[in-house]
């Protein structure tokens, strides 16, 4: 465990000498600044409408939480499940194809050193990345009259950052499993769209009794962001992602060192 | 340094490596000699903990290979049949990051970097990254990361293929080199898989020749060639033996 941080620092200076991870960075940005602006725009038309109509107590009820930075943070975990696949799926599988996986099962490092020490680098960069979406809620706080509501801006934030650390270990164990970069990537987006589409395939009734039905929305982590998206910080909501990082990172220690068995 | 017992390797039906045995002591230079497909890469694997042995076991320096894994691996450093590079480093951040994940103490890692360049003939080429160099100088990094850590085995997957004349002449001098000690420094215990015969008389002192999985000879070079036979024709006669025995069973 003391090569972690070895493993990590290895992995984010390979990221950032490769093309991908700036150019990832900044389609997120650019990607952050337009939803930004839709979603703002988009809530004082709606509120311009209101004070038309003379809505007062629908003009109470409006605020910047609910009616605008709610759709910008679902919005951005949107872009996170088409981004984050990119960052991943290099991970294991370029280790694979350079011939470095020799290298590390054959030092000292433990299995855990290396699966930990990756995860780790990934969930630093989607960390960089709910960073960049929290500096427009940040730009609101300072400039908004009134501004947001801290508790849930941040509670959302918090979300955001653990939706990325699960995809990161779902990534992770992607491409864990191949030596295809093209493959990882793609084993990690159809995994992160079946989840994403979960609740709906609960609703459509093809999970038969209601127990089926809350497993499978409990599998979403779109149902989890939104609680925490809301302000709703749970212990119930944090365990699914807790126990989501925790599997996926069990799978893919057993997927490295499984090439030991053949 | 290296005890082999019984190593056996089973890819399904097919049997890799078949119960080889040997002892390797302290500062011996031994080549690892056979034909492609004889189980050379798969019996280093087994050493430096790539791959468990389907039986068998074997010792480094002391650490047994199941027992204690971590200590068998720190003890050796391995150069594979392609070198594990990681091509947009730098020849230094490199060696460095390997001397890291060999458990180098943080204030040794900058002298033992430098070192493991220099004996290298690397010291010119630090900064450069890994990708843009020759094949040559790519073997030649391959060969400064087994160094790093000082370990006291070295085990070379077929270190010289693919390289040409020039290279290859540069890479065994440097082999000889690490085989002998430098000031104050112990002596490496090497093993080189090869099927250049050349390469063997060149470099070591004992020769293990092993055939489809099998270990047929293990003798000191000299000893080999004493009947006035080169290796040449030992290594032939000793391949061909099996050669006819097979043609009648199938
Ligand atoms: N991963 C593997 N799966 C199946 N068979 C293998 C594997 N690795 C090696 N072999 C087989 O084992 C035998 C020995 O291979 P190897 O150790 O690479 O020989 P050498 O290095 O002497 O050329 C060959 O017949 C090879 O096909
Ligand atoms: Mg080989």
């Amino acid at each position: 465990m003391r090569h972690i941080a070895d493993v990590a620092g290895r992995e984010l200076r390979g990221l950032f000498v490769s093309p991908v991870a700036y150019g990832i960075l900044s389609l997120f940005s650019v990607l952050a600044g337009i939803f930004f602006i839709v979603t703002l725009s988009a809530f004082s038309e709606w509120v311009l409408r209101l004070q038309q109509m003379q809505a007062i107590e629908a003009l109470a009820q409006a605020n910047l939480n609910d009616g605008m930075i709610a759709m910008f943070y679902q919005s951005m975990g949107v872009v996170l499940l088409f981004l984050i696949p990119g960052i991943t799926m290099s991970l294991f599988a370029s280790e694979k194809t350079n011939g470095t996986q020799e290298l590390l099962l054959t030092s000292p490092l433990t299995i855990w050193d290396i699966v930990l020490g990756k995860f780790l680098a990934g969930a630093i960069f989607t960390t960089l990345l709910v960073a960049i979406v929290a500096a427009y809620p940040a730009v609101l706080w300072i400039y908004g009259n009134p501004g947001p509501e801290l508790g849930k801006t941040i509670s959302g934030l918090l979300g955001l950052l653990l939706v990325s650390w699960t995809y990161v270990s779902i990534g992770a164990f992607a491409s864990s499993l191949t030596r295809s970069q093209v493959l990882a990537f793609l084993l990690t987006f159809v995994i992160l769209l079946m989840m994403m589409f979960m609740p709906a395939i609960a609703d459509l009734g093809v999970a038969g009794t209601s127990e089926a039905r809350d497993f499978f929305r409990y599998l979403s982590a779109d149902v989890h962001l939104d609680q925490l998206v809301r302000g709703l910080v749970d212990t119930k909501d944090l365990a699914y992602f807790a126990v989501m990082i925790g599997t996926f990172l069990v799978f893919t220690k057993t997927a490295v060192e499984s090439v030991r068995w053949r | 340094m290296i005890e082999a017992r019984g190593l056996t390797k089973r890819y399904g039906d097919v049997v890799a490596v078949d119960d080889v045995s040997f002892q390797i002591g302290k500062g011996e230079v031994v080549g690892f000699l056979g034909p492609n497909g004889a189980g050379k890469t798969t019996t280093m694997r087994m050493l430096t903990g790539f791959v468990p042995p389907t039986d068998g076991t074997a010792v480094i320096a002391g650490h047994d290979i199941f027992t204690d894994p971590i200590a068998a691996r720190r003890a050796i450093g391995y150069l594979p049949e392609t070198p594990p590079l990681y091509p947009e480093m730098t020849v230094e951040s490199y060696v460095a990051y390997v001397a890291k994940i060999n458990d180098v103490a943080r204030g040794k890692r900058k002298p033992a970097v430098a070192r493991a360049l220099e004996r290298c003939g690397l010291a010119d080429v630090r900064r450069r990254v890994i990708g843009t160099l020759s094949k040559g100088y790519r073997q030649r990094v391959g060969l400064a990361q087994a160094i790093v850590h000082v370990p006291p085995v070295l085990i070379l997957d077929e270190p010289t293929v693919g390289l040409d004349p020039i290279q290859v002449r540069e890479i065994r001098q440097l082999i000889s080199d690490l085989a002998s000690p430098e000031q104050g420094e112990s002596q490496h215990t090497v093993v080189l898989s090869t099927h250049i015969l050349p390469e063997v008389e060149a470099i070591c002192r004992r020769v293990i020749l092993v055939n489809e999985g099998r270990k047929v000879i293990d003798k000191p070079l000299s000893e080999l060639t004493a009947g006035g036979m080169t290796l040449d024709e030992v290594f032939v006669r000793e391949i061909m033996k099996e050669a006819p025995a097979e043609q009648a069973a199938s």
